[in-house]
């Protein structure tokens, strides 16, 4: 990524704040907090789970009240009671959790509220298309206004959310973890669209934890940890390491990887394929799955990635090829027969289908062992067994929470997965299908998530490791197999696994 | 035959696509409402009171305002007393069925039937059309022409104007909606009084239009019907209508069946049989086609 610089057309302080303080009963989530985010410019809070990112923008928007200080705009001090305080103020938000329409298209969407009008408060379709069209044209990005909400990519709608701030009058966007929910494609599109707003004047606070996006984008950079600000400062200058370590407060040690020592085949995938209009068709896909080996799966996102997945888990029915698990034929077992011979599937999608974030952190726990006798006998669980079994995972993971029984939904990004891998590992399952393991997780979680994973290896179970992080896979990887197309295109052992070439496997070219 | 038919089909249908649209509009903000059948029957009688010795333009608005305001207060029950909507709409059906029954007894010592003199009927209007159509079309009363001419204008509100952009948004996602500055409540509050007043007026229909008194059972579950009708018109005006006129013609067929040696009883029967089994039909084909896609997908 290119460093895409604006500073020097930078004016004076848009938004900020002079010591900020919030607490929660003994935590203090934010204390006595100074940062400004000057017009014209891309400033990034960046901080890992429980530095006090949300409960900031919470303040700046206007959703809560600090105990002390001041936010100031135009450098003077205001009191915003709500979030349309801090709208009229010309501050928006696009939340991590999109706000768009189902039901309604995207134009519908953007003028939603402030409608253009004609006779009979019948919309002025014209007037609206071509305000659209110009608010594309500013920030550079292609945007089928047609589009139901649900029919429309997922970069495209945040596209949307952010324009339709600039619709409704805002110039400060502030953006939480955008790029939590875009492929690698899409974040460079993202942040040249940012960057294209700053240039236009507007201000942009960029809340992180991925500090190469931070890097390459941000103007300025507000480092938060533990509630207090540890360095606010121009980004040029600044590497990774450094921001790392301020981020953590200590050097951050990547997991080391003993070498694997791979025993007998215990998944094996044998020439499978799908059908398919649209999405793309694997194609004649074959694997074998060692236990005591993380194998790796590369390829730009949409190659096949999502159907291995699929058909693996038994999400998706096989129409070609067989599966075997344990040396037994699974091609037509069902999910729960699956996992019952020992298959874990960390699903890409934590929030619909990898935990239920309304239920409790101990019932996600027990989720599909629930039926096991240590829980309960002739269909009643034993909410005691229960609640010892999600201490003593709960420990073991080091999941924050104040109890088990907190909903899951209550918990950062990071801290939800390890509740996942919790209830995912359980029990001894020979193989791990971990997709996307480490998405919208922040850099501490990424460590001991990345930690469980070479464990789960070391006593013996086998990881198909599927990610669209290219350093997690050549990280955590015995083996990396690339993908394109939903073919094969090429296989690495680890240590051999330059970057550089399997970038170009995953574009294709054929591995000799 | 047929033309006689088609015309008692149209009539049948025109209550059906009132209390329908009006269903249609109070969920599109987001409130199913179980109570239209309630609504009607309150329209029903509150027309022929005021229709007796009196002006049939003048019981329309009364219909239309006592189903409006029952419709609105219905809303409110829901929006700000958070009470369930289907136990407020079926309890809202009971009660006004209840009500009606102890005041028909209390001020006119009748049980369930109402004969008033000198009802103001609804005017017909007839339309100079040559042989069938004229006796298919003509002679119809001017609500029904209302009922038809609201489904274009409802499509039109609820696509094309800045009003049903807002009530379709708080539909769906009145906590996003809320976010940008709308109300959602007042606009459920809002559309919960044309629910209520276009029930209404499908009850005046019955009462004034077709029979010209009231009986308890005049709906004979209408209401229902018309949630049927704009549950399976998916929130599309046209589609709803051609719901209504599915059962409009079931029903007009069975009053045709009726005294030609079926048993009464079981042809009544008939359109509600009907419209379940059409409706099963098209969600059976509807899910094939589903699946037929994600088999495709897989």
């Amino acid at each position: 990524m290119s460093e895409i610089n604006g500073a020097d057309a930078a004016g004076g302080p848009r938004l900020g704040g002079v010591g900020l303080s919030k607490s929660f009963g003994p935590l203090k989530a934010n204390d006595r907090i100074d940062f400004a985010a000057r017009r014209g410019t891309i400033h990034a809070i960046v901080g890992g789970n429980g530095a006090g990112k949300s409960t900031l923008m919470k303040i700046l928007q206007g959703l809560q009240a600090p105990d002390a200080g001041t936010v100031l705009v135009n450098g003077a001090p205001v009191v915003f009671r709500s979030p349309n305080d801090a709208i009229r103020a010309g501050i928006g938000m696009v939340h991590q959790e999109f706000t768009l329409i189902p039901g309604l298209t995207l134009l519908e969407n953007l003028i939603l509220g402030d409608e253009p009008r004609r006779a009979f408060g019948a919309i002025d379709r014209r007037v609206a298309g071509a305000r659209a069209a110009e608010l594309a044209d500013l920030a550079g990005v292609r945007i089928d206004w047609t589009l139901m909400e649900e029919e429309a990519p997922v970069h495209m709608r945040q596209a949307v959310e952010i324009l339709r701030l600039i619709y409704r009058g805002a110039d400060v966007l502030i953006l939480d973890e955008p790029t939590a929910v875009l492929a690698p494609p899409q974040i460079r599109e993202l942040l040249a669209l940012m960057a294209n707003l700053r240039d236009q004047g507007n201000t942009i606070l960029f809340i992180s934890h991925k500090l190469d996006e931070v890097l390459a984008v941000a103007d300025e950079v507000t480092v938060l940890r533990t509630g207090r600000v540890v360095v606010s400062r121009p980004a040029a200058g600044l590497d990774k390491a450094e921001l790392a370590r301020l981020m953590t407060g200590e050097p951050v040690t990547a997991p080391t990887a003993k070498p694997a020592t791979p025993g007998a085949a215990v998944l094996e995938l044998d020439g499978l394929g799908t059908g398919g209009e649209g999405a793309v068709a694997l194609e004649d896909f074959s694997l074998v799955l060692h236990a005591g080996e993380i194998v790796g799966i590369a390829g730009v996102a949409g190659n096949g990635q999502d159907q291995i997945v699929g058909l693996v888990s038994g999400l998706m029915p096989t129409l070609r090829g067989r599966l075997r698990l344990a040396g037994q034929d699974i091609t037509q077992h069902s999910t729960r027969e699956r996992r019952a011979l020992g298959l874990a599937y960390l699903s890409p999608d934590r929030k619909q289908e990898g935990l239920c974030l309304e239920a409790s952190i101990a019932e996600n726990l027990i989720a599909s062992h629930q039926r096991k006798p240590r829980f309960g006998k002739a269909g009643f669980l034993n909410p005691i067994a229960i609640a010892g079994y999600a201490d003593e995972r709960v420990a073991a993971f080091d999941i924050k929470c104040a109890s088990p029984q907190q909903p899951v939904g209550a918990l950062s990004g990071g801290n939800q997965q390890k509740v996942a891998m919790a209830r995912e590992l359980y029990d001894s399952p020979r193989v791990l299908l971990a997709c996307q393991p480490t998405r919208g997780v922040d850099i501490k979680g990424i460590a001991a998530i990345h930690q469980e994973i070479l464990a789960f290896r070391d006593a013996g179970g086998a990881v198909l490791l599927i990610s669209e992080e290219l350093e997690e896979l050549v990280q955590l990887s015995d083996r990396i197999v690339t993908i394109y197309g939903g073919r094969r295109t090429g296989e690495f052992p680890r240590g051999a696994a330059a970057m550089e070439r399997i970038g170009r496997t995953m574009l294709g070219e054929v591995a000799a | 035959m047929i033309t006689d038919i088609l015309f008692s089909a149209l009539v049948m249908t025109t209550p059906l696509i009132l209390a329908a649209l009006g269903g249609l509009i109070h969920r599109s903000s987001g409130i199913v409402n179980v109570g239209l059948d309630g609504m009607m029957l309150l329209g029903a009688l509150v027309a022929i009171i005021i229709a007796s010795g009196g002006n049939w333009a003048v019981a329309l608005v009364g219909a239309g305002f006592a189903g409006g305001v029952t419709g609105w207060l219905m809303s409110l029950g829901i929006t700000r007393l958070r009470a369930n909507e289907i136990i407020v709409g079926l309890g809202l059906n009971i009660a006004i069925a209840g009500a009606i029954r102890f005041y028909l007894k209390a001020a006119y010592g009748s049980s369930g039937n109402l004969m008033l003199p000198d009802v103001s009927r609804l005017p017909k209007i007839d339309l100079p059309l040559p042989g069938a159509l004229g006796a298919v079309f003509s002679g119809h009363s001017i609500l029904t022409w209302i009922a038809w001419a609201l489904v274009p204008l409802t499509a039109w509100v609820l696509s094309r104007t800045a009003l049903g952009l807002r009530l379709r948004a708080c539909g769906t996602s009145a906590a996003s909606a809320a976010a940008i500055g709308l109300h959602p409540k007042r606009m459920r509050e809002g559309a919960g009084f044309v629910a209520g007043a276009l029930s209404g007026l499908a009850g005046a229909y019955l009462s004034i239009g077709v029979v010209g008194l009231f009986n308890e059972g005049i709906t004979g579950g209408r209401g229902f019907i018309a949630l049927a009708a704009f549950y399976f018109g998916a929130n599309r005006p046209w589609a709803t209508a051609a719901c209504a006129l599915l059962f409009g013609i079931f029903d007009a067929v069975q009053i045709r069946l009726q005294g030609r040696g079926f048993p009464a009883e079981l042809i009544q029967t008939l359109p509600y049989i009907m419209v379940c089994v059409v409706l099963l039909l098209l969600g059976l084909a509807a899910r094939r086609r589903a699946q037929g896609k994600a088999a495709s997908h897989g």
